[in-house]
């Protein structure tokens, strides 16, 4: 216990001074050596996620998008450049300062295998608060499970749970610690398009009734729909973005990539 | 199919070496056993073949029961003028003659004797070599053994003193002598003096105890030993030189056999812990593997090649295993050796023997082990569906079954069913016993595996409880733990087993002790006891009187006697100083002094209808028969262990042998403890082979004792609970590796490294401490058992070592957090991207 608290004390960095940016990547660039060849995932990537938006990152398969977002999210380094959460630079951050930084500042949810199976609903949905040792804010607790719509569900265990309410929950999860920005990588790719549309609208509704800030990898056309930007990647490079987009602009873009 | 099995060992060489380890130490144990043994017969083969020599025949007295009287000088030249016996020479020895160094302290050993012998000197009929100086010819001289006297310091020409029963005298030492070819002396003192010398110190006087005959050359054996057998009086017999071998080999080999059992005993607790480390890896492994195996049904495997693949894994793991339990064995073998030199009691030099006999049944008992313990995960292998390679993973174990559960029940209900009939059943033999006992045992804690994982989840959770104030870690831990009943179960059956062993132990020999002080407090009323490991100096006791300080002192001996067609145990010692020492519990007559006269115990008494005043026919080992009036019953039987109790002034006339196996005394009136404590002091310089202690020291002196046996059998079946412990780390590892993924998104939303090790090494303490709580459980229960069928005046109260289980139960779960050392390591290491993207 005494070692969480030595933890929590020890603060990373300054408070964030209230940015439009939520996080951010400068001329970043990742490698991976296997063998002898080497593989450029990201070449170079600059970009910004506005704070209280939803961003898509869109991208055919291979394109670099899983690890923009692992290396934003300080999952992993990059090779050079740099990247920012809530205007912390991660590349200072010890390793304990970033377990730290993803439990308080970074919301996870991903494609599939997003619960603890030992864990109900509602332990999952605090797990990140428990593992702080803090209290979780009841209010906001309540919010979100109001909003997650599981309020009946909180001492289920996730194997009692459909795909899509499981995804509900991982967002729910995400959301209760109140992080600077979500990440989610294919949140929908596991899911039938009616339970998609589901999360897909929750998501959006985080956004924009509570101001989170979401960052979505996906390569679904009408997933990137319910984002406020949409970026492209390929070939580790962002080689544009979208406002507002819709379906039909996705896929004429997409087309026009040559994708 | 073949094939793809190699593979599958190849794949995971790591994790089945690990769950081989136990295997291979069982077998290693196993296998040091027989080659120890076989070494140590062929040693001991020729080491009676140098005993026995040139000797082609020994007469020595003989009786139907107890201790025969000496043979009479005159034999020898009687038996010399028999045509064809070319020498006959009579032969005298005493095993408590203690040669005194140089600086004048007694020799002592840690227990063989301190033989004293005549010199014989007919190279034919002598098993020793002067290697300096000469032979022992006349008067007070003598020769020691090579070692004893290079280890103390002894010289060729100077005098030193030698303890005798007949006291303490001053000799020259003459030769320094070999005993065989190498001196194996087992860790015995061996010392020579002239005949006459001997006789007159060993009580001989006029007497031999054997006589031993070699042959002309060319003389027909059979003849000869015909016609010395005409000659020879009754309870006399003549032993030939194949019976002469037979009978040292059987003598040794009964020793090696009991040191190979012992050893076997702990292989077969290794193996048997073995076994669910085993099942539980196999199960783990192919739980793992699920998906593979649903794949290769999917694809048109049957069953049955499923499972025939995983017992041709389970086959090649087992010889393995069995093939690094050879090469553990050989070097186990130098370690035991090693250990025994240590202790001071080295094992005679032998030669390595590696006979096929032990390398088959390293084999089959290596091989055996692993194809058990894979039987059941493979027949679950084999039902996995082909529609499983589609499904996603289902990670939903069954908490138990009622089936299980109750085939569990009905096992143990068997096992202790036949445990108690072990106990306290009317069985031929101990043999039989152990083995019922034994079996019963085994039942016992397969059944208990099997019904445990119905415990697990509640226990667990319990255990739990405090855990869970440690945060989210230690609940996850707990939830971990619990979350496959039956896997913890199993691991925790490993330890169980191990525990239970230990807290039997110490459950029995608590009560021993206990029982112990009882009956010191209750019917012992001398001041001081000696009880040595070698027969008390008759001096010893004369001294003691001298000094005037003591005013009861009876030594005990013991013999046998016949009533009627009965043998029996009996002592004798001086009653009247009895009544005074212990409280005997006499029903009637009274512990006198006075010739012919015999207390007997209660039991004995009743079954034969003897009442006090009754003449009673007592046949001695002498062959005489003579009436004895019986003096008293007495109804204790814990002191007084034989049903018979005579007077000294009975014994020297009647039995061959006139030893004093221990002694007890009393401070005179008018004698303060202080004067007494100081003559004792001064006397134990002299007679250091046998101190004699106040009751707290002698109770805490057998306590010890008593403690250090507890110790060796413990520190073996520690062995049992380090392979536990090693399944433990095996299994947490294995189920680190099962749950990647889990870690993996634990650490992505932002749980420590340390929250992680703590987590693992929780759950290890806590499947480590049910583990402990159902083998103490099990262990009380066995102990009990054990307490109450031992005989009475072995053990009277039940006890538990209270803080030494407490202590055990700490230990087992810190060893538990140690067991997760690694398996944690390895989860807080697991890199966060690879965890989550784990397929
Ligand atoms: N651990 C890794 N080792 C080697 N190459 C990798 C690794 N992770 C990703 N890559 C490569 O980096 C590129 C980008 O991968 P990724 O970010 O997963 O793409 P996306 O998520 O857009 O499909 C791909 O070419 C992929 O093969
Ligand atoms: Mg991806």
């Amino acid at each position: 216990m005494s070692l969480l608290t030595i933890e929590t004390t020890e603060t990373p960095s300054a408070p964030a001074p209230a940015s439009p940016v939520a996080a951010s990547a400068r001329n970043a660039v990742k490698t991976y050596r296997t063998g002898n060849s080497e593989v450029r995932a990201l070449d170079g990537v600059t970009v910004d996620f506005t704070a209280g938006a939803f961003t898509a990152i869109m991208g055919p398969s291979g394109s670099g998008k899983s690890t923009l977002m692992h290396c934003v999210a300080g999952l992993d380094q990059l090779t050079s450049g740099s990247v920012a959460v809530g205007g912390v630079e991660l590349s200072d951050l010890s390793e304990k300062q970033l377990t730290r930084l993803r439990r308080d500042e970074v919301g996870f949810v991903f494609q599939a295998f997003n619960l603890i199976p030992t864990l109900t609903v509602e332990e999952n949905i605090t797990l990140p608060t428990a593992l702080a040792n803090a209290k979780p804010d009841v209010a906001w607790l309540d919010t979100v499970i109001a909003a997650v719509g599981l309020g009946d569900r909180l001492k289920h265990r996730p194997d009692e749970l459909s795909g899509g309410q499981r995804q509900r929950v991982a967002v729910a999860r995400a959301l209760a610690s109140q992080p600077k920005v979500i990440f989610a990588d294919e949140p929908t790719g596991n899911l039938d398009s009616r339970t998609g549309a589901e999360i897909l609208n929750f998501m959006r509704r985080a956004v924009d009734e509570m101001g989170q800030t979401i960052v979505m990898v996906t390569h679904d056309p009408i997933a990137a729909a319910y984002a406020d930007r949409a970026v492209f990647l390929a070939d580790g490079r962002i080689v544009d973005e979208l406002h507002a987009p819709t379906a039909d602009s996705v896929i004429n873009h997409m087309i026009a990539m040559g994708d | 199919m073949l094939k793809l099995t190699l593979r599958t060992v190849n794949a995971n060489k790591i994790r089945l070496a690990l769950t081989t380890f136990a295997v291979v130490l069982g077998v290693s144990f196993v296998v040091s056993s027989l080659v120890l043994g076989d070494g140590l017969r062929s040693s001991f083969g020729s080491l009676s073949e140098e005993i026995v020599g040139g000797t082609d025949l020994v007469i020595e007295p003989s009786s139907e029961f107890g201790t025969p009287q000496p043979l009479e000088e005159n034999l020898e030249t009687t038996v010399e003028g028999i045509d064809g016996v070319a020498n006959a020479v009579g032969f005298v020895e005493n095993d408590n003659i203690q040669p005194v160094t140089a600086d004048g302290t007694p020799l002592t050993t840690f227990g063989p004797p301190l033989i004293g012998m005549s010199w014989v000197d007919d190279p034919a009929l002598s098993s020793f070599t002067i290697v300096e100086g000469r032979a022992p010819a006349s008067g007070y001289e003598f020769a020691l053994d090579q070692d004893a006297a290079r280890d103390n310091g002894f010289e060729v020409g100077s005098t030193y003193g030698i303890v005798t029963p007949n006291g303490e005298v001053d000799m020259e030492l003459v030769g320094i002598s070999r005993f065989g070819e190498s001196n194996s002396t087992l860790g015995a003192i061996l010392s020579q003096y002239p005949m006459e010398t001997a006789q007159e110190l060993f009580n001989r006087t006029g007497q031999y105890d054997s006589i031993l005959v070699s042959y002309e050359s060319g003389a027909d054996p059979t003849a000869v030993q015909a016609a010395v057998s005409s000659v020879l009086p009754a309870q006399t017999e003549a032993i030939d030189q194949a019976q002469l071998l037979d009978n040292a080999k059987a003598d040794f080999n009964e020793g090696i056999n009991i040191f190979n059992n012992i050893l076997l005993g702990f292989a077969g607790v290794a193996l048997f812990v073995s076994i669910f480390i085993i099942a539980n890896t196999f199960a783990i492994v192919l739980g793992q593997r699920t998906k593979e195996l649903a794949l290769l049904r999917a694809i048109g495997a049957s069953p049955k090649q499923v499972r025939r693949s995983t017992m041709t894994e389970a086959f090649i793991v087992g010889v393995v295993a069995s093939g690094l339990g050879i090469l553990g064995g050989l070097g186990l073998n130098y370690g035991l050796r090693a250990m025994f030199d240590a202790l001071g009691a080295s094992l005679p030099d032998s030669p390595l023997i590696l006979a096929p006999r032990t390398l088959i049944v390293a084999v089959v008992v290596g091989v055996g082990v692993t194809m058990v313990s894979a039987l059941g995960p493979a027949r679950k292998a084999a039902k996995v569906a082909p529609i499983a390679a589609m499904q996603d993973s289902v990670d939903a174990p069954k908490a138990s079954d009622l089936r299980r559960n109750l085939t569990g029940a009905a096992v143990m209900a068997a096992g202790v069913l036949l445990g108690a009939f072990g106990l306290f059943g009317q069985i031929e033999g101990s043999g039989a016993r152990i083995a019922i006992l034994g079996s019963g045992s085994v039942l016992t804690f397969v059944g208990l595996a099997f019904a445990s994982p119905a415990v697990a989840a509640p226990v667990i959770s319990a255990l739990g409880l405090p855990v869970r104030v440690l945060g989210t870690a230690g609940s996850l831990s707990t939830q971990n733990a619990g979350r496959n009943p039956r896997r913890t179960a199993s691991t925790a059956a490993s330890l169980m087993v191990g525990l239970a062993l230990v807290t039997t132990a110490l459950v029995v020999g608590e009560s021993i002790k206990q029982s112990i002080s009882e009956t010191l407090a209750s019917e012992v009323k001398a001041d001081y006891i000696s009880a040595p490991e070698v027969p008390i100096n008759p001096m010893l006791l004369e001294d003691l009187e001298a000094s005037g300080h003591f005013d009861a002192i009876a030594p005990y001996r013991y013999d046998q006697i016949r009533i009627g067609d009965d043998v029996d145990g009996v002592i004798g010692t001086d009653l009247e100083a009895t009544d005074d020492l212990f409280d005997l519990g006499l029903a009637a007559g009274a512990l006198t002094a006075g010739s012919d006269v015999v207390a007997i115990h209660e039991d004995e008494a009743t079954e034969h209808g003897y009442v006090v005043g009754d003449s009673i026919p007592v046949t001695f080992p002498s062959g005489t028969t003579e009436s004895m009036t019986v003096s008293a019953i007495f109804t204790s039987s814990t002191i007084m262990d034989e049903s018979y109790l005579i007077n000294m002034s009975d014994w020297d006339s009647r039995f061959g042998e006139v030893v004093n196996w221990w002694a007890a005394v009393s401070v005179a009136d008018g004698t303060s403890i202080d004067v007494a404590d100081a003559t004792l002091a001064e006397l134990a310089q002299r007679y250091p082979q046998a101190p004699f202690e106040n009751q707290t020291d002698f109770r805490e002196t057998i306590q010890g004792q008593i403690d250090s046996l507890l110790v060796a059998i413990n520190a073996m079946l520690v062995l049992a609970i380090i392979i536990a412990l090693v399944g433990i780390a095996n299994t947490l590892a294995l189920s680190v590796f099962e749950r990647t993924r889990e870690i993996g998104l634990l650490r992505a939303v932002g749980m420590s490294r340390r929250q992680t090790r703590r987590m693992i090494r929780w759950e290890a303490a806590q499947v480590a401490l049910f583990g402990s709580i159902l083998g103490i459980g099990l262990g009380l229960i066995f102990g009990w058992g054990v307490v109450t069928a031992l005989p009475e005046s072995f053990v009277s109260t039940l006890a538990f070592p209270v803080s030494r289980i407490a202590i055990l139960v700490v230990v087992c779960g810190l060893a538990g957090l140690l067991a997760a050392a690694f398996p944690a390591r390895r989860a807080s290491k697991l890199d966060v991207l690879d965890a989550i993207s784990h397929a």
